[in-house]
């Protein structure tokens, strides 16, 4: 096992990431395509103690033996498995091959300017937020710009973005410098202001006594740009009519976009991206640092726009995966989840597609990386040669549990529900436990993962003489293994149909989602399923076989 | 920097650390810092763990909403499988004083009910004559999974019941167990005492208390996780037509609370989301002052939100009784401001994070500080977990407003400071 670690992006994040893990005796090799690293200053305002602390942070990086730093430099390709990664890196049109044992993805987040969305073209009196603190940080004794009636500073915020609290915060800091020089007025127009972060909501009281003004619209202003000459129009809500403004200056927000590698970088790491484009997917199972693959961590505004203490919150928690990813380097061998039968596989990468983890690979055949694997089923339940057994759920295991479960004799329908391990099989137990009624011919089954459930097991239920059967799953977007639950939705479906050819009646089998602390719920679906089985009498296979 | 990792080789003693609070950060806390090769003690002040999220409903509405309340389930299974963790509920810190550890001392409330005995079969539960005297956790995870209430109890009134006591054929219940003190040391500290929600009795004008139909987000989480679903509680009927009403006691600087309590906005959306998706015919208004983000893609969410939500930027003021146990809102339309009477089946009152109660105190213990606020204030603004007192940390609420995810995230960072304070390095640093 490797002790190297990659990271990613030569911001402030990924300079703290290096630091932090390079403490944590980990050598560091730290990227950045561009020229150099803290080469930007972070988005949100610091106090200047924190100014020092940053300039002394980069001192020790780039003095530190343990990390390496390298810049113009991009990852091209990503192969091995954690702890045994390998990466090819492109720096000036060479290609340079370091193993690592874990990756970290530290890009910072990119800042676009909204004038366009706001139909307005930059000029001397329509200035980005950027552009503006600029200003003021330059020129402060020789005034504004825009000559001397430069008075009046309109700024806009979250009308054509949703923003957030750090857009908010820059340009309530503004304001409230526009506003304590002389004879100048900040009007702030905005959507909602948001402050949810510490200390944003004192600030926002602060401007407003020193006379900051705010107006929060609903809609989209009329701005009017004729020259050197603006006209800002809207209905208020507080005074209850139309409001028009005639600013010196507009200030216009900027948005917190994705860095621009992000897209090609999923594609060489094999890790997942969220809607807006950042990486991680929209799953609270990942949270804070998790992608989808072992080994490869995300964070800072890498995974979502954040500031720079929420950004080293996540950099301390990167440092806790690596170390329980690598330890001290000679971790043991990892245990075997899932394993492939050499000669029932036909090689046709089905289960290298439906990987979610990405933990398997090729090798003249298809490997699973034990360190990798997290277990799920998925490509045992896809694989259509069934070369793939679970180490722990062997499908003659399930078979024969399957089988069992229907054995006993009960009054009531005899019901079947193959619980996923991380939701419905909880809910279930908490039912138990809390004494809730369960209808009385319920058998739970436990697997790993609803995508595990085979179309198989569903048919073996019926066989044995099941009523009805359940497949149970953690709600969309909540899956550990991502789509666990979209293929046992759609073995469901598959299911379904055979039952209806052989004239079943399809209602029989169920799919529905669940959270694992939602026991009511868990008793409101198999109670469900029992009143139908009730209407829909035994199972006429069953019947068959009895009579 | 890449000092010898072999003065915390396995073979040593493990140091330990003392988590004080059992909610989701002190939860996560303890987890990560076993992780990290540490004992941890972890004190609770109530008879269970898991706080106050381990109270909150799925919010799952066509999909997962992404509230993080099923996390807390997750985390507290993994805790009370780690041996390494030892659990003090029903405790309190006492007294700390600093030699070249931490000694502390623990108060310890009788827990009656022994864990290691009790098989969770919940007789005493459903055969106590007293109502409230025996509770059961929010969990199947809690152990154990019941407590006894010493002010409801019969026994403890005038020795009058000891049914429970009797009835257990395990002997689990010890009704006599007296209280006791625990004296220890540890070699670092986490405050993650959390929060108390806002009461709404500190804002009359709501009349909090007097209408049953007026509830708080609390009620309303508690009730969809025991329930499955929402009730008019005056007559268990589905409301028709639900008000939340945000900003309750949070962004308040009349009563002194100047911050944004950052997660009321998010909880009030998502629950109103899952009960529309049960009963599509329910009609949800939620009156706010701004609405703060949550999670990722956040825009996108809103946006669903205001298709079946309506959204009103007003704050009512007193709420009234109407007919049929309703209640009457008045509020200003937002285009000509002229006063608007509604009523409503169900009102829900957003109540905000405020600072715990026992903040003071333990400030006090460990010489730590608090905000203009009263949360535990932090020392380098880009750490959220330092304090003033080298290996104490903080994470959680207790050092100000956050969500669930938050929490745990700063639960972590304050595992990694702990382990960098206690000089744990795992790298292979002989390599090289
Ligand atoms: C109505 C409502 C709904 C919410 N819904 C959501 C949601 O859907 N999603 C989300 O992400 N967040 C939500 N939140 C926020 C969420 O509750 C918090 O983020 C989370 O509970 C914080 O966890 P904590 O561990 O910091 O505090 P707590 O949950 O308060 O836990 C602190 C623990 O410490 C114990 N304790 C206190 N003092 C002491 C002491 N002196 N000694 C020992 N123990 C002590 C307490 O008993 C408690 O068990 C909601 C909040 C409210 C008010
Ligand atoms: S069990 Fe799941 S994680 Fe493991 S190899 Fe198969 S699909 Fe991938
Ligand atoms: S809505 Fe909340 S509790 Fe339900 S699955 Fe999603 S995160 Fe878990």
């Amino acid at each position: 096992m490797d002790t190297t670690v990659l990271v990613i992006g030569g911001g402030w994040n990924g300079i703290k990431v290096s630091f932090e893990l390079a403490c944590a005796g980990y050598r560091i090799v730290l990227i950045e395509s561009g020229t150099s690293i803290g080469g930007q200053a972070p988005y949100d305002h610091l106090a200047s103690t924190s100014k020092q602390e940053l300039s002394i942070l980069l001192d020790r990086v780039k003095e530190d033996e343990g990390i390496e730093v390298l810049v113009s430099t991009r990852p091209v390709s990503l192969t091995g498995v954690p702890g045994d990664f390998h990466i090819r890196l492109e720096q000036h049109g060479q290609i340079l091959e370091k193993a690592t044992g874990a990756v970290v993805v530290a890009l910072e987040a990119e800042r676009v300017s909204m004038a366009e969305a706001y139909r307005l073209s930059p000029g001397e009196n329509v200035l980005n937020q950027s552009q503006f603190e600029h200003v003021l940080a330059s020129t402060k004794e020789r005034g504004l710009p825009g000559g001397d009636g430069s008075k009046d500073v309109l700024f806009l915020v979250g009308l054509q973005q949703e923003g957030s609290p750090l857009v908010m915060e820059r340009a309530m800091r503004s304001a409230l410098e526009i506003q304590a020089s002389e004879g100048c007025q900040a009007t702030v127009l905005v959507g909602n202001v948001k402050l949810a972060e510490d200390g944003l909501e004192s600030l926002y009281k602060q401007s407003r006594e020193k006379g900051v003004l705010y107006f929060k619209l609903k809609g989209f202003p009329r701005i009017r740009q004729n020259g050197s000459n603006l006209r800002v129009g809207f209905f208020d809500g507080v005074l209850h009519g139309d409001v028009e403004l005639t600013p010196d200056l507009l200030v216009v927000e900027e948005a917190i976009r994705p860095h621009p590698e992000i897209r090609d970088l999923a594609r060489v790491l094999g890790v997942d991206t969220d809607a807006e484009g950042f990486f991680q997917a929209d799953n609270v199972h990942y949270l804070p640092v998790r992608s989808n693959r072992e080994g490869i961590y995300v964070m800072g505004p890498a995974r979502r726009p954040c500031n720079l203490s929420h950004g080293w919150t996540d950099a301390q928690n990167a440092v806790l995966a690596v170390c329980h990813l690598l330890r001290e380097g000679k971790r043991l061998v990892p245990k075997e989840k899932a394993k492939i039968h050499r000669g029932k596989c036909t090689i046709c990468l089905t289960c290298f597609r439906v990987c979610p983890h990405g933990a398997i690979h090729w090798d003249n055949r298809a490997v699973i990386s034990s360190a990798a694997c997290q277990g799920c089923g998925i490509c045992a339940g896809e694989c259509p040669m069934d070369a793939i057994q679970l180490v722990d759920y062997r499908d003659d295991q399930m078979e024969a549990q399957i089988l069992a479960s229907t054995e006993k004799g009960v009054d009531g329908p005899q019901i079947i529900a193959f619980c996923c391990q991380n939701s419905a099989y909880e809910a279930g137990q908490m039912a138990r436990l809390f004494g809730s009624s369960l209808p009385e011919g319920l058998q739970i089954i436990k697997v790993p993962c609803a995508g595990k459930v085979d179309v198989e097991y569903i048919l073996t239920a019926f066989e044995a003489g099941a009523d009805g059967v359940l497949v149970l799953a953690c709600h969309k977007d909540n899956c550990k293994s991502q789509q666990g639950n979209t293929f046992a939705e759609w073995r469901v479906e598959d299911a379904g149909r055979m039952l209806e050819e052989i004239g079943m009646e399809k209602e029989r089998l169920h799919f529905a989602t669940i959270a694992s602390n939602m026991s009511v719920e868990f008793v409101r679906i198999t109670r469900e399923m029992e009143d139908k089985l009730k209407e829909l009498g035994p199972n006429r296979i069953k019947k068959q076989a009895a009579g | 920097m890449n000092q010898s990792s072999e003065e915390n080789s396995q073979t040593q003693t493990p140091k330990k650390v003392l988590v004080i609070g059992g909610g989701i950060a002190g939860l996560t806390a303890a987890w990560e810092l076993t992780r990290l090769n540490l004992d941890v003690e972890l004190v609770e002040r109530s008879s269970f763990l898991g706080g106050h999220a381990i109270q909150f409903c799925c919010k799952a509405a066509d999909e997962c909403q992404k509230c993080g309340a099923c996390s807390v389930e997750k985390r507290l299974l993994e805790v009370i499988q780690e041996p390494r963790i030892k659990v003090c509920l029903r405790s309190e810190l006492k007294g700390m004083n600093r030699n070249s550890r931490f000694s502390y001392t623990l108060s310890r409330q009788p827990l009656h009910i022994d864990p290691k005995k009790c098989t969770n079969c919940g007789l005493c539960f459903e055969k106590c004559p007293a109502p409230g005297a025996i509770f059961r956790g929010y969990s199947k995870n809690n152990v154990p999974l019941y407590a006894i209430n010493e002010g409801k109890c019969l026994y403890f009134r005038d020795r009058s019941c000891t049914l429970c006591q009797d009835l257990c054929s395990e002997k689990a219940i010890d009704l006599d167990q007296e209280q006791g003190q625990i004296s220890d040391e540890a070699d670092a500290i986490v405050v993650a005492s959390g929060f108390q929600a806002f009461d709404p009795v500190d804002k009359p004008r709501y009349g909090y208390g007097i209408n049953k139909n007026l509830i708080t987000a609390l009620d309303l989480e508690r009730m969809l996780r025991e329930q499955g679903d929402v009730v008019r509680p005056s007559d268990n009927k589905a409301p028709k037509k639900i008000a939340f009403i945000q900003c309750v006691g949070s962004r308040d600087h009349k009563l002194g609370h100047g911050f944004c309590s950052q997660v009321c906005c998010a909880y009030a959306m998502r629950m109103a989301e899952a009960i529309r998706h049960r009963h599509p015919e329910t009609k949800v208004s939620i009156f706010y002052m701004d609405i703060q983000n949550c999670g990722k893609n956040f825009s996108k969410f809103y946006k669903r939100c205001k298709d079946s939500i309506r959204f009103v930027r007003f704050m009512p003021g007193d709420i009234f009784q109407g007919d049929q146990d309703q209640l009457i809102l008045f509020y200003g339309d937002e285009k000509d401001g002229h006063a608007v009477r509604e009523p409503f089946d169900l009102v829900v009152l957003s109540v905000g994070i405020m600072p715990g109660s026992s903040n003071a105190g333990l400030a006090d213990m460990l010489k730590l500080d608090l905000d203009e606020h009263g949360f535990f204030s932090f020392a380098d603004p880009l750490d959220s977990t330092s304090t003033s007192q080298p290996g104490i940390f903080l994470a959680g609420t207790a050092q100000g407003p956050k969500d669930i995810a938050d929490s745990m995230a700063q639960a972590g960072q304050a595992a990694r400071r702990v382990g960098q304070y206690l000089g744990i390095c795992f790298g292979n640093s002989t390599t090289y």
